[in-house]
């Protein structure tokens, strides 16, 4: 159970599914932003020192309050599925408010809409920087890599921990099971640490790199954040420099493959790996890409083939470290790198994008149905890694690309109601639930959202975290509340109507529904 | 007894593809010579349209004589629908050749052939995009050529393959499963129990609805030429115009309430017409698919005219805007109302917001068994439904939700295959958007040209809005690419797609034949 949180050490009735795993949720956002909170405030003391109590104060309050409430709950008998997504998502938004907090507080110049749109691309590891943290302030900018660190940690947890067990994407996760073995995840909390250690060890890999190359401490740290969450909001290191692109390209290539594959690397087996047709798409995805981005930029020798490679890395594994153009590109330069970013990289790692296998299943799907047209009668399957590909794992991802282009279309409304250009609504909304970022006009030049009316920073906010969300915990934990606001709403209305006519019983026989 | 018709050796050609074709072109061939007797009347072009017709026809003749239908497997049919458009469409690009329509000053000869080919894809496929322009108007172009032009979209609008069914003697069952491929939407409503009584119903239908137009066009103040030349654009929800400025060259709101009214019909099923003409009442809302249609062009209307009444130009040209736009977008038609580039009319110079309203419209389309494009209303209001069941069924795992339309529920087949269509749908505009983009066109015009041309909509987004040409916004290689997607949408991808299966089977069997013969000479 979470946060030590056992059944056994309460008495008394167990509380609501709805209730537990909405409290649980207050209790991992006020925990995990107040942990965090802490470490930034100890860390402001390398420089001036200024944000460091309250910055102890205020995080150690909320993981106080949260540590009560992880305590004060009592966990149900059965929790809702629905309900896990509701909580995940209100997590993901508490955390965010709660950050938004922090950063207002530790830079004053920044104002809370500000602060609230960089929280949400922070803790989505989205690469929308507005630009207001000051480089000598050391907690805030701890702030900014560890909320993306904990972002990259959330998104795992979602794609490998929590959405098999819904059936969406079962097949993600792990795909030993198919001989009775699931060595990285045989059950939920062996599943959380292993991913936590893999990552925690891409993250110190790249780290070391960075430290190798030269980068001082502090910002290598930040950098190995960004990369390894593939947040790519970085205030520390020259990303200028050649040595430091090398190490981040690798760095992003690790965080953009799945855990699974590197867990297995890291124990020793690795044999039959290249077989993942998936893995072969991710590689020979960083391989093709940049050679047509050279063709259509006009970059030249090594230094043209580095900036190749680390545009197009940034772009496929949803990193999104800024690098402006360094000539003229031609029109499909930039349409390339919205392809690259709404592939985005492989399942089951930090990445964000609609991933490669999705991409896979939706051309098996496209396969099917033109055997089926041919073939009327026939029952044809969709085939993956060597196995049928459940028939709802199918109906899910198909579900989830409506739904996902749904967003798109509805962010881009409202980006361009702010009064921004076709191609630059719709960028930017691919950008957001993509989580990739910075946004490119047609020309590749880069979009300083800073400079953005608060409306069409704001109108991002959605679509930033439903992409981090995988797009369906967002739009259940819509739905349910929409249902429970409606439902509740409802019942107070027959109340109202049975006591005009004189019913009181009818309207408690309403609530108790 | 003629030699012709043993072919090829003794036994007469047994091939439907063969003789849906012949016949096809016979029937284009008519349309031919009623745009030469126009041509002899004004003047211009006689000599061009009577050549092109004589060698349709003399094609269209030889195939029909020669060949008879046979194998009527799914893949013979595909094959059937996808190389009678393909063909019909090169064929159609005759007139323009001979006439020398594209051939302006300077231009290669392999640009004016790839714009002939364009511009008859884009007629038959009812799309109405154009690469006519200010560097060669339409209206100087002679009233033979210009009534070709119109004919080609009319002929494409209900089909040209169920026109053949109406007529093609011993196609027996397979006509169905022609008809079917041809008709956009998910599958054809039969009628009568017979399919040839069905497809002349269909074109019967067609035949009043277009000289309905026709007479309020006339009514509303358009000359005999243009109002029957529209017509037959407007029935097909075409697009294609007589004026360079399209329908904005009248600036009347009558004409334009006749254009949008003829629209609507024309994007409804034609079987509901039947229904509703067969038992005399309007019983068109009982459709929830009709529902859905108007619900689409009312929320699509009430936006785009809110968008357009904060620019500043007055409440009644907003709205007249919205109207007549949304409309022509909600339909596939593509006709214009504005008057000139920059007028409010002119979508191209309009605010984002009004934009993505309108690019949507263009993925929707209208109903099935209608004339219109797009994947049409009932597969998304399919596709809505199917995103609800999934979200409830997270909800409540243990329940069984069916897939509902109005009061009917869905087979999960069926579902299954519209989430198919729409896959295929969408890695079509996104490959086509690529391959747009890597020609040089920008990323708005290269995928406003493809959700465009794959919705047979005509003008598009971007570089191409509607006084803007298609030869201007798209390279030559573009506008190609562009033409195979307009077939492609309008025979809604899957014969386009697998039209080559039959030709591959007989080369594989071939090569296999030849394999095995070498292997055992080599024994």
């Amino acid at each position: 159970m979470w946060f030590g949180a056992r059944p056994e050490l309460y008495r008394g009735r167990p509380w609501p599914s709805w209730a537990a795993t909405t409290v649980w949720a207050v209790a991992g956002a006020t925990g995990g932003a107040g942990l965090l909170a802490v470490i930034a405030g100890l860390v402001d003391l390398l420089g001036a020192g200024d944000d460091t109590v309250p910055l102890l104060v205020l995080g150690g309050s909320a993981g106080l309050f949260a540590s009560v409430l992880a305590v004060w709950v009592r966990p149900p008998d059965r929790i809702r599925h629905s309900h896990i997504l509701c909580a995940v998502t209100g997590c993901l938004i508490l955390f965010i408010l709660v950050v938004a907090g922090f950063l207002a507080l530790t830079t004053p110049s920044m104002s809370l809409t500000d602060a609230l749109f960089q929280a949400a691309a922070m803790a989505t590891t989205t690469a929308f920087d507005i630009g207001a943290v000051d480089a000598n302030d050391h907690g805030a900018r701890f702030l900014v890599g560890g909320a993306q660190w904990l972002g990259g940690v959330g998104a795992l947890l979602v794609a490998v921990a929590i959405l098999p067990f819904f059936g969406v994407g079962r097949e993600f996760a792990d795909n030993s099971r198919r001989g009775g073995r699931r060595p990285m995840a045989p059950n939920s909390s062996t599943a959380v640490r292993n991913l936590c250690a893999v990552h925690g060890l891409a993250t110190v890999v790249t780290l070391l790199g960075f430290l190798m190359v030269g980068v001082d401490p502090f910002d290598a740290v930040l950098l190995a954040m960004a990369t390894a969450s593939t947040g790519g909001l970085s205030s520390g290191g020259d990303l200028e420099s050649a040595a430091v692109q090398w190490v981040a390209i690798a760095g992003m290539v690790i965080a953009g493959t799945s855990l699974v594959v590197l867990w297995r690397l890291g124990m020793g087996r690795s044999r039959n790996l290249l077989r993942s047709t998936e893995l072969q798409t991710y590689l020979g995805l960083l391989l093709v890409a940049p050679a047509a981005f050279l063709l259509w930029t006009d970059g030249s020798g090594l230094d043209g083939i580095r900036r190749a490679v680390f545009t197009v890395t940034a772009a496929v594994t949803t990193t999104g470290f800024p690098m402006s153009p360094g000539g003229t590109w031609a029109p499909a330069a930039p349409v390339l790198l919205l392809l690259l970013v709404s592939i985005g990289p492989m399942t089951g790692s930090t990445g964000g994008g609609f991933q490669i296998l999705r991409h896979q299943i939706l051309a098996r799907v496209a396969v099917r149905e033109l055997l089926r047209q041919l073939h009327p009668r026939a029952i044809i399957t969709a085939r993956l890694r060597g196995g049928t590909t459940a028939e709802e794992t199918l109906t899910q991802v198909v579900v989830t690309q409506f739904l996902f282009v749904s967003v798109i279309f509805g962010t881009a409304g409202a980006i361009a109601i702010a009064g921004f250009d076709l191609a630059t609504s719709l960028t930017a909304s691919v950008h957001a639930i993509t989580t990739a970022g910075p946004i490119r006009t047609l020309d590749g030049s880069l979009v300083d959202v800073g400079l953005w009316p608060t409306s069409a920073r704001l109108a991002l906010i959605p679509a930033m975290v439903v992409g981090r969300l995988s797009v369906y915990p967002a739009i259940v934990a819509l739905g349910s509340g929409t249902a429970f606001i409606w439902q509740r709403l409802r019942l107070r209305r027959r109340s109202v109507v049975a006591v005009n006519h004189g019913s009181v019983g009818g309207s408690v026989d309403g609530f108790n529904q | 007894m003629n030699p012709l018709s043993r072919f090829p050796f003794g036994n007469r050609w047994k091939s439907t593809t063969a003789s849906v074709l012949g016949m096809a072109l016979l029937f284009v061939s008519v349309g031919m010579t009623m745009a030469t007797l126009v041509a002899l009347v004004d003047g211009a072009d006689a000599l061009a349209l009577a050549t092109a017709t004589v060698i349709t026809a003399l094609l269209g003749a030889g195939l029909f004589h020669i060949a008879t239908p046979g194998s009527r497997n799914v893949a013979v049919i595909f094959n059937a629908v996808g190389i009678t458009w393909v063909i019909t469409s090169v064929l159609g690009a005759l007139p323009y050749l001979f006439a020398g329509t594209f051939a302006t000053f300077g231009r290669p000869w392999l640009v004016v052939l790839a714009d002939a080919l364009f511009e008859s894809v884009s007629g038959f496929s009812t799309s109405g995009s154009t690469v006519f322009g200010a560097h060669n108007p339409i209206e100087a172009q002679g009233a033979g050529i210009l009534l070709y032009r119109q004919l080609t979209q009319w002929a494409g609008g209900m089909g040209i393959v169920v026109l053949v069914v109406m007529v093609l003697p011993s196609l027996r069952s397979s006509g169905l499963g022609l008809i079917d491929a041809e008709a956009p939407g998910m599958g054809v409503d039969q009628l009568t129990p017979r399919i040839k009584t069905t497809a002349a119903r269909f074109w019967s239908l067609y035949l009043g609805f277009t000289v309905a137009v026709a007479v309020g066009l006339l009514l509303a103040g358009m000359s005999p030429f243009d109002a029957v030349a529209h017509a037959f654009s407007t029935a097909s929800t075409g697009g294609f115009s007589t004026k360079d400025a399209s329908i904005g060259h009248w600036d009347s709101i009558a004409i334009e309430g006749v254009v949008v009214l003829a629209m609507i019909i024309g994007g409804a099923s034609f079987a509901l017409h039947n229904s509703a003409l067969r038992d005399r009442k309007f019983g068109y809302f009982r459709d929830p698919e009709f529902r859905a249609y108007v619900a689409v062009l009312g929320v699509g209307v009430g936006l785009v005219a809110a968008f357009l009444v904060g620019d500043q130009i007055g409440m009644v040209r907003a709205f007249r805007s919205a109207v007549f736009n949304v409309v022509a977008f909600g339909t596939s038609s593509g006709f214009s109302n504005a008057t000139a580039a920059g007028t409010p009319g002119d979508f191209a110079v309009w605010a984002a917001g009004p934009q993505i309203v309108l690019l949507l419209l263009m993925v929707f389309g209208g109903c099935t068994g209608s004339t219109s494009g797009g994947v049409k209303v009932i597969r998304l209001r399919v596709g809505m439904a199917q995103a609800y069941r999934s979200l409830r069924s997270l909800r409540r795992p243990r329940a069984i939700f069916p897939v509902r339309l109005g009061s009917t529920a869905i087979s999960d087949s069926m579902v299954e295959r519209i989430a198919g269509f729409m896959v295929v749908y969408g890695l079509l505009v996104v490959v086509g958007t690529v391959t747009i983009a890597a020609l040089g066109v920008d990323l708005v015009s290269a995928f406003g040209g493809v959700i465009s041309a794959l919705g047979n909509m005509g003008p598009a987004l971007g570089e191409a809005g509607p006084t803007a040409s298609y030869a201007d916004a798209y390279p030559t290689p573009a506008r190609m690419v562009l033409a195979v997607l307009m077939l492609v949408g309008r025979l809604e991808i899957f014969p386009m797609l697998l039209m080559l299966v039959v030709p591959y089977r007989s080369f594989d069997g071939v090569a296999r034949g030849v394999r095995n013969r070498l292997r055992a000479r080599d024994r």
